[in-house]
Formats: structure tokens, sequence, C-alpha cells
């Protein structure tokens, strides 16, 4: 899949090419391996469920299945956007795991060389550390990269870093 | 493993449940050629097929086997107890390496592994007849050889797990069906894309799309049936082993074994079921001495019963033994701390039975050797009312007892109701449900009455706890100036009673269960999720852990195993009982009545001199035999509320609804039928808590077959 989003850029090398989704939480800009997502449903109603950890986005129903979505603006430790959210879906290869993940809204795709990914700062807190995967360095700024693998919700359960709820702001969104 | 190997163990393990259960026949009909030809085949089989999958010590163990059969099936061999001892453990031997198979893929050569001993017993058993010569000596070595194979021998009960629970059996014609209807599927869904929603024929086409879902679903339900009769086949062999071991004469009959049910629950009740049946023979049936003495016929009987009541089928376990002790019961109950010594007292014989069922009751073996059963009924319990089930037992002393296990037809579809809460909706299983309360917001303040931080709710003089769904849960309470009072959710499970409050109900909706991902699960409040008729989720709510959550504890209070007791007898149904005509008691069956509504005076209109009432946009005719309108209109005016109870009759055109105006309704209770009143056609008596209640027939004829039975 190659179509060239808003940020176009000159690929050399056929193998050095990655395309990514873009995606946004607040102002920043996020990209996920296209390869990776199964589908984005787009803005989608959610079922909140109570008692569970505040980055649980609520359940969504997906092709017979109840699909489990992660809120990525609660994993940042921002308040909830009401009202706008896309949902994609993605899938962990390994374990089979499928889950969704809440964000602002979804971009285009975008073609980036390799070359363009610098490692997470060491000056990263914890969190952030787990969450970003390095960042392209785009002419319109950072694209952070981000790892389906670590958002898996039975993934960040284990770390524990991400348990109490975020400036104990009550995730409400209905 | 390739696919012909797990074929061949699949079959195999078949072909040796069938073994199991002639070979146990065959004890009771030594001359019965059939089952020996059937024996001799299954074994037969097996060695045919190792041969060729090269599985050498299966080879040559069945082979052993097919030639002992061989003899017997010329008629060399006589039917001996030691003969089919020695089968049996040739079926247990063939069993265990099959089991080995699936689980390592190989047969083992290792030295612990071989068949020798068990190889020259079945010889042995072979050469005692035809030489007959060998006298005592080869009847010497036949009993060494069978004490020292007894021990390492492995014993596998009952079909092996594994590869058999995985696999099913379908019918083709069921398969050629689901195929067609998804066929049907497809085209009503190309029909309906290309058409869209504005199309003429669209709801022609909906229509369609609504009866290929229900016939795929039904169809795909009746795959997963498996008649219970699999379930009951390993029985007789359990019962042959353990009476030999308890020194029991026991028989076990069958009934209804065709009687289908989901192949996941015949999983979950496989263990409770084996539990009672162990029970039965093993502390319910009295040793041939002691049976001959109370002048019953030396050997038992267990009796296995399966068949369908009312939704859900019914599984009886029941033995002619000597009964539970109901002084023993209450004597250990009190012992153990369970009761006070005053409770037991007061106890009727029903609610003492009930005791065995507590936790805390089983865990001595103590009771066992004394009065009978209760180990680990508490489990049994447990396990089948993880699945929806419930447990009843009725017991003689004397003459015998019988468990019933009552379990749903299926796990996937459940009958729910939806509620909303704090904004957000649930469903609620209605095998808890109980009862529903409305308190209207004037009533809201006095209703709930607090005892330190307890709130309690007074339902008919009993105390209840209240817990609020929505406090619970940590959600956004409603708007308090919006809110028109409450509505409280009584609720059973795992003998927790308890009232739920919300803020309303939704419909009652037939619901698909859907799995959450585990870490939605570890929350341990919510046994799933379900997509409601209008798309969105609801999360199912876990009755029991909900209670457990919010801190209420079982209570086996009095008037609970009352209630409890009362659904054991058959002649008892659960009726609605109301006063319509003054000092009169009237009774309707409970499944007839969906509602119980409070209307004004003034929405009662009338039509060609008959009251009718507009209802959820339906028009229900008012019967109204005790003339309550007239009078309340005389006495108040219009500016009062009617109880009507809204009641519905499942007829070949839908459900047919109908209101029936009333004093006031008194109470939900069982009542025992007495003889039907030969003056008034469509009226029949019955005593509901040692009062006379009239009962209305007008509904239940053709409303409730459940009822027609009992009737």
């Amino acid at each position: 899949m190659r179509i060239v989003g808003h940020d176009e850029v000159e690929i050399q090398d056929e193998n050095d090419a990655v395309s990514l989704c873009s995606m946004f939480a607040g102002d920043e800009s996020f990209g996920i391996d296209t390869k990776k997502i199964r589908e984005v449903l787009g803005k989608r109603d959610l079922q909140r469920v109570p008692m569970a950890p505040v980055y649980i986005g609520g359940v969504v129903p997906y092709r017979g299945e109840v699909l489990t979505t992660v809120n990525f603006r609660a994993l940042l430790g921002k308040g909830e956007l009401a009202e706008v959210n896309c949902v994609l879906v993605l899938e962990d290869e390994e374990s089979g795991e499928r889950f969704g993940l809440v964000v602002d809204a979804v971009g285009g795709v975008v073609t980036v060389s390799r070359k363009m990914l610098e490692a997470n700062p060491c000056t990263l807190e914890a969190r952030a550390k787990w969450l970003f995967d390095g960042a392209y360095k785009m002419q319109t700024g950072l694209m952070v990269q981000l790892d389906p693998q670590k958002l898996r919700p039975s993934r960040l359960a284990e770390t524990g870093l991400f348990k109490e709820r975020a400036n104990g702001e009550r995730a409400c969104e209905r | 493993m390739d696919d012909l190997t797990k074929e061949f163990i699949a079959e195999s393990q078949e072909g040796l449940d069938r073994m199991e259960r002639c070979l146990t026949e065959l004890e009771t009909r030594p001359g019965d050629s059939d089952l020996v030809g059937e024996i001799f085949r299954s074994v037969h089989t097996i060695k045919g097929t190792t041969g060729f999958l090269g599985f050498d010590r299966l080879e040559k163990l069945a082979h052993a086997g097919e030639h002992l059969l061989g003899s017997l099936r010329d008629g060399k061999l006589a039917v001996t107890s030691g003969l089919i001892n020695g089968l049996l453990r040739l079926l247990d031997g063939l069993r265990a390496i099959l089991t080995l198979i699936e689980d390592t893929g190989s047969e083992g050569l290792r030295s612990g592994d071989e068949d020798g001993a068990l190889i020259a017993e079945l010889a042995a058993l072979n050469g005692a007849a035809a030489l007959a010569v060998a006298g005592s000596a080869s009847n010497a070595s036949v009993m060494a050889i069978q004490q020292t194979v007894a021990s390492p021998a492995p014993v596998v009960m009952g079909p092996a797990g594994g590869l058999s629970d995985k696999t099913l059996r379908i019918d083709v014609e069921v398969l050629n069906r689901m195929m067609n209807l998804v066929g049907e599927l497809v085209l009503t869904r190309n029909q309906m894309l290309q058409s869209g929603v504005e199309a003429t024929n669209f709801p022609e086409l909906a229509r369609r799309l609504d009866s290929v879902t229900a016939d795929l679903r039904e169809t795909v339900m009746q795959a997963r049936m498996q008649p219970v009769g699999n379930l009951f086949g390993k029985f007789p062999r359990m019962v042959r082993d353990l009476a030999q071991t308890c020194g029991r004469n026991v028989r076990i009959e069958f009934s209804g074994q065709e009687t289908g049910l989901d192949k996941s629950l015949l999983e979950a009740i496989k263990d409770p079921l084996t539990h009672a049946v162990r029970n039965a023979v093993d502390h319910g049936i009295e040793s041939p001495a002691v049976r001959v003495m109370a002048g019953k016929p030396a050997e038992g009987c267990v009796r296995l019963r399966a068949f369908h009541q009312s939704g859900s089928v019914v599984i009886e376990v029941a033995d002619d033994g000597a009964g539970i002790g109901i002084e023993r019961v209450l004597a250990k109950a009190v012992e153990r701390g369970l009761v006070t010594a005053e409770q037991a007292a007061g106890m009727s014989e029903r609610e003492a039975l009930q005791l065995i069922f507590l936790p805390g009751f089983s865990t001595a073996a103590a009771v066992t050797t004394v009065s009978g059963r209760g180990v680990g009924m508490d489990v049994v319990r447990a396990n089948v009312e993880k699945v929806g089930g419930s447990v009843e037992v009725e017991s003689k002393v004397g003459v015998g007892t019988t468990l019933r296990l009552r379990v749903p037809l299926t796990l996937a579809i459940v009958p729910a109701l939806v509620v909303r809460s704090g904004g957000q909706s649930f469903a609620l299983p209605q095998s808890a449900l109980v009862e529903l309360v409305y308190v209207p917001k004037r009533d809201e303040e006095k209703a709930v009455e607090r005892m330190g931080t307890a709130e309690l709710y007074r339902l008919r003089e009993r105390l209840l706890p209240v817990v609020w769904l929505d406090r619970l849960l940590g959600l956004e309470t409603g708007d308090a100036e919006e809110a028109h009072g409450f509505y409280m959710a009584v609720l059973e499970a795992e003998g927790c009673r308890y009232g739920l409050v919300v803020d309303d109900l939704l419909a009652p909706e037939e619901i698909v269960v859907k799995p959450l991902s585990a870490g939605l699960r570890e929350i341990g409040l919510f046994s799933g999720a379900t997509v409601l008729g209008s798309g969105m989720l609801a999360l199912i709510l876990d009755v029991g852990a909900t209670a457990a959550r919010a801190g209420v504890k079982p209570v086996e209070d009095e008037p609970e195993v009352e209630a409890l007791g009362e659904k054991i007898e058959e002649s008892e149904i659960s009726l609605l009982v109301f006063e319509d005509r003054a000092r009169e008691r009237t009774a309707l069956p409970l499944d007839v009545v969906e509602r119980i509504e409070s209307v004004p005076l003034e929405q009662i209109e009338y039509a060609g001199g008959r009251a009718l009432l507009q209802y959820r946009g339906e028009l229900l005719p008012l019967s109204d035999d005790g003339d309550v309108l007239a009078e309340l209109e005389q006495e108040h005016g219009e500016d009062i509320s009617v109880t009507v109870l809204i009641c519905g009759t499942k007829g070949a055109e839908g459900v047919q609804r109908r209101g029936m105006i009333v004093r006031r309704v008194l109470d939900v209770s069982g009542g025992t039928l007495i003889d039907k009143d030969a003056e008034e056609g469509e009226m029949e008596l019955a005593l509901v808590k040692e009062k006379l209640t009239m009962i209305h027939r007008e509904f239940s004829v053709k409303a409730a077959p459940a009822w027609k039975e009992v009737a």
C-alpha cells in the first residue's frame, strides 16, 4: 500500500520505506505501521466498563466479538475529549489478541524512510518511554511511532505503569 | 499428530465406549451373542487400524484381546465375572495407550508401559477354558496375575477428555441445512445491499432476514445438541466398579437418553452428575444384608432420568436406598455451627434437607458414614449454578433419595432483563431475577430504611439488603430532578438474595452472550457482554459476584429455605395471588403475567361498553371481574390509580395481551392444586399458604404448557 499522504517524502530505497498510518491525540501526531492495523472503524459509541482501569476506553461490537479498546488520550494522561473519537482495530500476531485503540482522529497513510527514525530521548519519563517507539522527523514536526505490541490491554496491565487514574480525573464519557 | 491418527483416536474411543456399555450389559445377559459380536468388532477394528498406523504396542494388546474374544464368540468360553474383569482391564489398557498417543503422539515404549502382564492374563483366561485340563493350577495363576495386574494397570474412568471434547459428530443433513441457510443469508444480504432502505420491498427483505436468522440459529443449536445418553453411557461401568468395591448390589436404569443438551452444558454437568451417581451408590444404597432386613430386594437401583420441563432440561438421579436421616443432618448442622439448636428445632424436613448444600456441611466425611449424602454437595450445586442451573433434593428415610439437576437448554443465548443505571445499560439474567419492585418518587424517602450504613428494604415484612448499582460501580448518579423514583430488581444467586436498585427497566430480551477480553474479566463483575437490539453493547452483570462485591452474604434463613422447598413438589406452581372481588382470593400462573401496572383511572377508555387501555402502542381489552372500576369511580372520582395485570398469551399469531383489573396484588407464592370446581368451568381451586384461592384458567390452558402438565 503506497498511498502518499500530506507528508510527501522522497524514498530512495524500497526496502527502506515504511507505511505509517498517522493519527492524532491532542496536538501531537503519532504513527503506526499500516501492516499492524486491521481496520479503521471511525467514530463509534463506546460502552464504558465500570471499575475498569482508566486506560480502557470501553467496549465496541466488532464482527461478532466484543472488542476491548484502549483510550490513548488516557494513556498519555490527557483528559478525555467527549464526542470526537476514532477507533482503530489492532491485532497482535503472536498472541492473537485483538483490541481497539481510541484516538482523536486518523490522518492518512504516510510513507517514510526508516532512516528518519530517531530513538526515544533519554529524558523521556517512564510511561512515555513504554508507549513511544522513537519518532520520525517529518517536515511538519515529529511523528511519534507506536508499537501496537506494547499497547495491548494485557501488557498495559502487566506493566503497572498506568494503574492510577490520571490526575484523579474520572473517565466519564457518555 | 496427523489427521489420520486424530480420527483413529476419536473413532477408537467411541468404539471403546460402546464396548464398555456392552461389557456391563453382557454381565447381566451372558448368553447374548450380539453383544459379544459388538465387543469383538470394536477390538478388531482397533487392531486392524493400529497395525496400519504402526502402533505396535496397541496392536499387540488388541491382538491378545481379540484372541480371547474370538474364543468367547465361538462359544469355547463361558461368561464369568473373572472374564468380564479381564476384558474391562483390557479396555482400560487400550484406553490408557490411546490417551498416551493423544497426549504425546507416541504409544510410549518405556519398560513400565509394557502390557506383558495384561497380555499374559488374557492368554491365561483364554487358556484356562480352552485347556480345561489345566484346572486349578492355572486358575490360581490367573488369580495371581489378576492381583499383580490390578495395581499397575492405569484406570481411566469414562471417555477420556481432550480430543473427544473438541470434536463433534454432526449429521450431514444438519450441515447441509446450515449451508443452505447461510446461502440464503448471503442472497438476502445481496438483495438488501442492492435495494437500499427506501425500497418498497425492504420490509419484506427484513422479514426474510429475520426468518433466515431464526432458522439458522435453530439449526446451529440443533447441531450443538447432544443426547444426554452420551453422558449416561459411562455410568454402568462406574456403578459396577463402585458397587463391587463398596460391597453393594446395584442396578442402573436409564430413561430419556435421547434428550438433547448443548455440548458445553453436557461437559459442565458431567462432574456434578458423576458425583451424584457415586453418592447414590456409595452412601444412598445400603448393603444387601441391610436391604433384605428392611424388606427390600437385595439389589438396589439407581435411576437416571432426563426430560424437558418448561424450557430447561431436568436430570434426575434417584436411588431406592436408605434416604437421608433428617435428625442426623440437623445434629451435624448444629455441631458445625451452621444453624443454632433453636433454628434446627423449628425446621421442617424440607428445610433441613437444604442444609446439605451448605459449604461447611460437606467438609467432614463423618456425615456420610452415619447418614448418607453430604460430600461436596455444595460443589455440585456451585457447578450447576455456574451454568445457570439449579439443584434440588428430595428424600424419604427408608425409601430413597432423588437429586434433581435442572439446567438451561443452552448457554449461548439467555433470556435477560435489560436495565439502565447511571446512563448505561446492563443485562441481568432472568434466571437470577426473583421479582421487580417499583418505588415511586413520593415513597422514595421512606422505602429504604437504614441500619448503620446498611440500607434495607421491607419486602412483605422481610428485610432485604439494598445495593445501588450506580454507587457500586462508581457511575454518575442520574439527575435527581428527572428521577421518577427507582426500580429494584430482587435477585437471588448462590444463596444470596438482595435488591439491586437501577434507574430504569428496559425490555426483557433474549441476549447472545459474548465473552469479554481477559483484562475485563478480571474486574469480576461482568460475565460477558451482549449487543442489544439497538446496536449498543450492554454488559452482563454477574449477579453472584455483584452480591459478593457489595458484601451480601448468603443467608439460608427460614422463609427462603421454605421457598426453595416449595418448588420441589411437582404439583406446586408459582402463582400471583390478588384480590379482585371483595374477600375472594384469586390467582394467575406467574408466567402468564408480564407486568403489573398502576394506571390512572382517567387513562382507561371505553368503547362499545368495554374498558380498554392504550398500552405501549397496543390496545388492550380490560377485564374487570370485581367491578373495581365502577366502585372506585363512585368513591374517589377520576384522580386515582387502579392496578392492572398485563397478561400475555402466546398464540399462533404472536403474543395476545389483555389487562385484568384487580383490587390489590397480595403475594407471589407456590400453591397446591385441589380438585376442579365443577360448577365454574374456567376456575380451579388451589391452596396457597393454607388459604383457599381460585385460579383463573382462561390464559393458562393455551399459555403455559408447563402448567398444563401440572393440571
